[in-house]
């Protein structure tokens, strides 16, 4: 009894003595700043981007330039996935990279912790900061005027159509007619719509291939979206949303839509077998489509082609910013990459390998970003990043509320596919999506 | 404390001289008997200390976040007791996600046990290629379920999946797998069953074999049938393989995640659009990562981790009822029937 006592308290003991050195590597994992070093040792900057961002010749360049600088860069396959991670480690307290990648649909949650990122006017964003469209500066803004993050790409919404299936209804194929057909710098949803029941009687086909995307540069295009500048909701009651929301499901209710699962399109297949013939293409898209096509076994000749023209006015969607934790310990240089990465030459060589559209004004008029490339010669050779420069003017920074993503997703994201698969009319949709909000965001 | 106090009275009794001497051990002896007693804890101990620090602790971090108000990124905002649970237990959402739960776990529980049984039965007969069968049914569980997942829903594609396809070309209507519940449930339980029978099989089949031939030969030449023999005879000796079996099942069906999270992976709702195969496990997550409450999310942990352990004393209790009552049943009517021999016999 005595001994089994005595290994009892061993036991214990090491137990405690684990807890211990658990409890101890995660504070020596939190305690950051401090030691910047000298500029000559030699440190490893650990970089975290999702997606095809093209920095990977710009890394191996930085590297040359910086001999005492070793980057290690992590890609995580999708946004959605990067956030997953940016949160677990944001809220273990413990892993952020020193330049951490953030997409604009999760930058509200981030947001929310801005503390939890250094303020890059303190490593030199006040030099740089006119090289970036203002609204994309002032996205990266937080409440107290911090600039947390540099502004890579940007998403202004162009319209892509299918040039072949628009031919099959009679309906001009060249792009500069097809942005007239829609109505040029004064093209309405209305419009929009119009051309699409046209289309629809001519080929029987649906026009656009879910309702979600809509929506998404529906809401994105209004001054005040899901809240108002306040930082209080404003969805219920709300007049102009509920009114799109209407035109929106009429038109769906009558075939417009072909329904399809987005970023699944049937594996590609939905772009290549005349599904449907428009798409909303933010600068980023193009290669999506791109790579869409392909997977269907399609290539330059499926016949999509990009208008410089889109519905409601400016739009943009998406687009990413880097940022530099407080966790990382090397802030200086980290900044420093950051500011590298996102200057206006980066930026016009990340265009030509990933599609990215700059986000800095020097680099949208870069050669390299208005002339032609892989990616132009699949849009049978649309100047994209000359309509791309175009399809920017005009975009305003819309505030985003902490729920913002929740609310796009899970609120309308439900209501959406009802109203695409027949399930319930463009009311009773609504309805619904008052419902999920009162459930999910206002008593959460 | 107490023996300073109080005078000590041992003293006397020590003085008196003890009764039997206890002879001082040599010190070889005494470390071999400590290592006896002892070592065998020693060498259990590393489990023990492992679980504390992944089991226990988590488990007890997390009800101590479940009754709090806490935001995953903002930290723990102010204690509320048991309030995270109240507002659970009153949340459609919730009870959604444990109907959806427990109606794929019965679709694949069931049919999979029985296929298990039968693919062990088979097995257990003298087939040839003997190895060649028993490694081919448990492939399926050796492929990770994200790649089984991966093939299964597009298989399972409303507009381009091979069964749909199937489906069409023989004019029938597509069914909506991904769009309607009771569809959906049907293509994950087949996911599920997919991975789990020829595991469980196996563990059956060697349950099986443990059963002792000569009582089949004897039940043979007394005119028993191969059917018979298998409800009579295989199917009684199994019965404590069975239960674990369907205890792991159950554990194991209740905390499914995989396949409805990897199902439909682009939708906006995890676990469908409208939340028709969202299992409490994805509904967890879903509040932890997506809806950022972790306070309500631990608790839904913790209700879950309840019922997994109220479903399990239930089928451990039904099944040992079952054990037993047959037991019973077949002792009355062995007795029966003796009697009646023997009534039969005075006769």
């Amino acid at each position: 009894m005595k001994i089994s006592r005595r290994t009892k308290g061993a036991a214990a003991l090491a137990g405690i003595a684990a807890f211990a050195l658990i409890a101890t590597g995660c504070s020596s994992g939190g305690s950051s700043a401090s030691s910047s070093g000298s500029s000559t040792d030699p440190i490893t900057l650990n970089v975290t981007t999702f997606g095809t961002m093209g920095y990977d010749d710009l890394y191996k360049q930085y590297e040359q330039l910086h001999p005492n600088i070793t980057i290690n860069a992590t890609i995580i396959d999708t946004g959605d996935n990067a956030k997953t991670d940016w949160q677990t480690k944001e809220a273990a307290g413990a892993g952020l990279p020193d330049v951490q990648a953030v997409e604009e649909g999760w930058l509200s949650a981030v947001m929310q912790v801005s503390d939890q990122f250094n303020d890059l006017s303190q490593y030199g964003a006040n030099d740089i900061k006119d090289r970036w469209v203002p609204w994309k500066l002032a996205q990266a803004t937080d409440a107290k005027g911090r600039i947390i993050g540099y502004g890579s790409d940007i998403g202004p919404e162009g319209i892509c159509y299918n040039s072949k299936d628009f031919a099959a209804a009679g309906l001009p194929t060249d792009r500069d007619a097809v942005a007239a057909l829609f109505g040029g710098d004064s093209a309405t949803w209305a419009d929009y719509f119009t051309i699409g029941q046209q289309y629809k009687a001519a080929t029987g086909k649906a026009f656009y291939d879910q309702s979600g995307f809509l929506w998404n540069a529906m809401v994105n295009q209004l001054k005040e979206g899901y809240y108002k500048t306040d930082g209080t909701l404003n969805v219920e009651g709300n007049a102009q949303l509920e009114a799109l929301w209407t035109q929106l499901s009429s038109a769906t209710a009558s075939g417009l839509s072909a329904n399809q699962t987005a970023w699944d399109w049937g594996k590609g297949k939905a772009f290549t077998d005349g599904s449907f013939s428009t798409f909303v293409c933010p600068g980023w898209m193009l290669g999506v489509v791109k790579g869409q096509v392909t997977s269907a076994g399609g290539d330059a000749t499926s016949g999509w082609d990009f208008a410089n023209v889109f519905p409601g006015g400016a739009a943009n969607w998406g687009g990413s910013f880097l940022t530099v934790p407080t966790q990382s310990k090397h802030p200086q240089e980290a900044a420093d990459l950051a500011a590298f990465l996102t200057n206006a030459q980066s930026q016009a060589a990340a265009f030509g390998v990933a599609g990215t559209f700059p986000s800095v004004t020097a680099a949208q008029s870069d050669p390299a970003v208005t002339g032609t490339n892989d990616l132009s010669t699949f849009f049978n050779n649309a100047p994209l990043g000359t309509i791309l420069a175009a399809r920017a003017k005009g975009v305003v920074a819309q505030y985003k509320g902490p729920d913002d993503s929740v609310i796009q997703s899970q609120v309308f994201g439900p209501a959406i596919q009802e109203i695409d698969s027949g399930k319930a009319d463009g009311a009773t949709a609504w309805n619904d999506a008052i419902t999920l909000l009162n459930q999910l965001v206002v008593n959460k | 404390m107490t023996t300073t106090l109080t005078p000590p009275e041992e003293k006397s009794s020590e003085a008196v001289p003890p009764q039997r001497a206890k002879p001082k051990l040599p010190f070889k002896y005494r470390l071999s008997r400590w290592d006896v007693k002892a070592s065998p804890y020693v060498y259990i101990a590393p489990f023990f200390i492992l679980f504390g620090l992944v089991g226990l602790f988590p488990l007890g971090y997390t009800f101590v976040v479940s009754l709090n108000k806490w935001n995953l990124l903002t930290g723990p905002g102010g204690f509320v007791g048991l309030s995270n649970y109240v507002a659970e237990l009153n949340d459609p959402f919730f009870w959604n996600s444990l109907f959806n739960t427990v109606s794929i776990f019965l679709l694949s529980a069931v049919p999979q046990l029985i296929i298990a049984v039968v693919i062990a039965a088979v097995l257990d007969q003298n087939i040839r290629g003997k190895t060649f069968w028993r490694m081919s049914v448990l492939i399926p569980y050796v492929v990770t379920p994200v790649a089984v997942t991966l093939i299964f829903s597009s298989a399972f594609d409303e507009k381009y999946g091979a069964i749909n396809n199937l489906l069409q070309f023989f004019h029938l209507n597509p069914i909506m797998w991904k769009t309607e519940t009771f569809p959906s449930h049907i293509a994950i339980a087949t996911m599920v069953n997919w991975r789990w029978t020829g595991y469980n099989a196996l563990i059956l089949l060697a349950a099986m074999q443990a059963v002792p031939r000569d009582i089949y030969e004897s039940a043979a030449l007394d005119g028993a049938g191969a059917i018979r023999r298998f409800f009579s005879m295989t199917l009684p000796s199994i019965r404590p393989t069975m239960i674990f079996v369907i205890i792991t099942a159950t554990v194991g069906g209740l905390q499914i995640f995989t396949e409805p999270k990897l199902f439909n992976p682009t939708t906006a709702t995890p676990g469908g659009p409208q939340r028709q195969y969202q299992t409490t496990v994805l509904y967890l997550w879903d509040l932890a990562f997506n809806r950022q409450n972790f306070g309500k999310a631990s608790a839904v942990a913790w209700l879950l981790f309840l019922i997994i352990v109220l479903f399990g004393l239930l089928n451990f209790l039904i099944s040992r009822r079952i054990a037993s009552t047959e037991a019973r049943s077949s002792k009355r009517k062995t007795a029966k029937r003796l009697a009646a021999y023997n009534q039969n016999k005075i006769s």
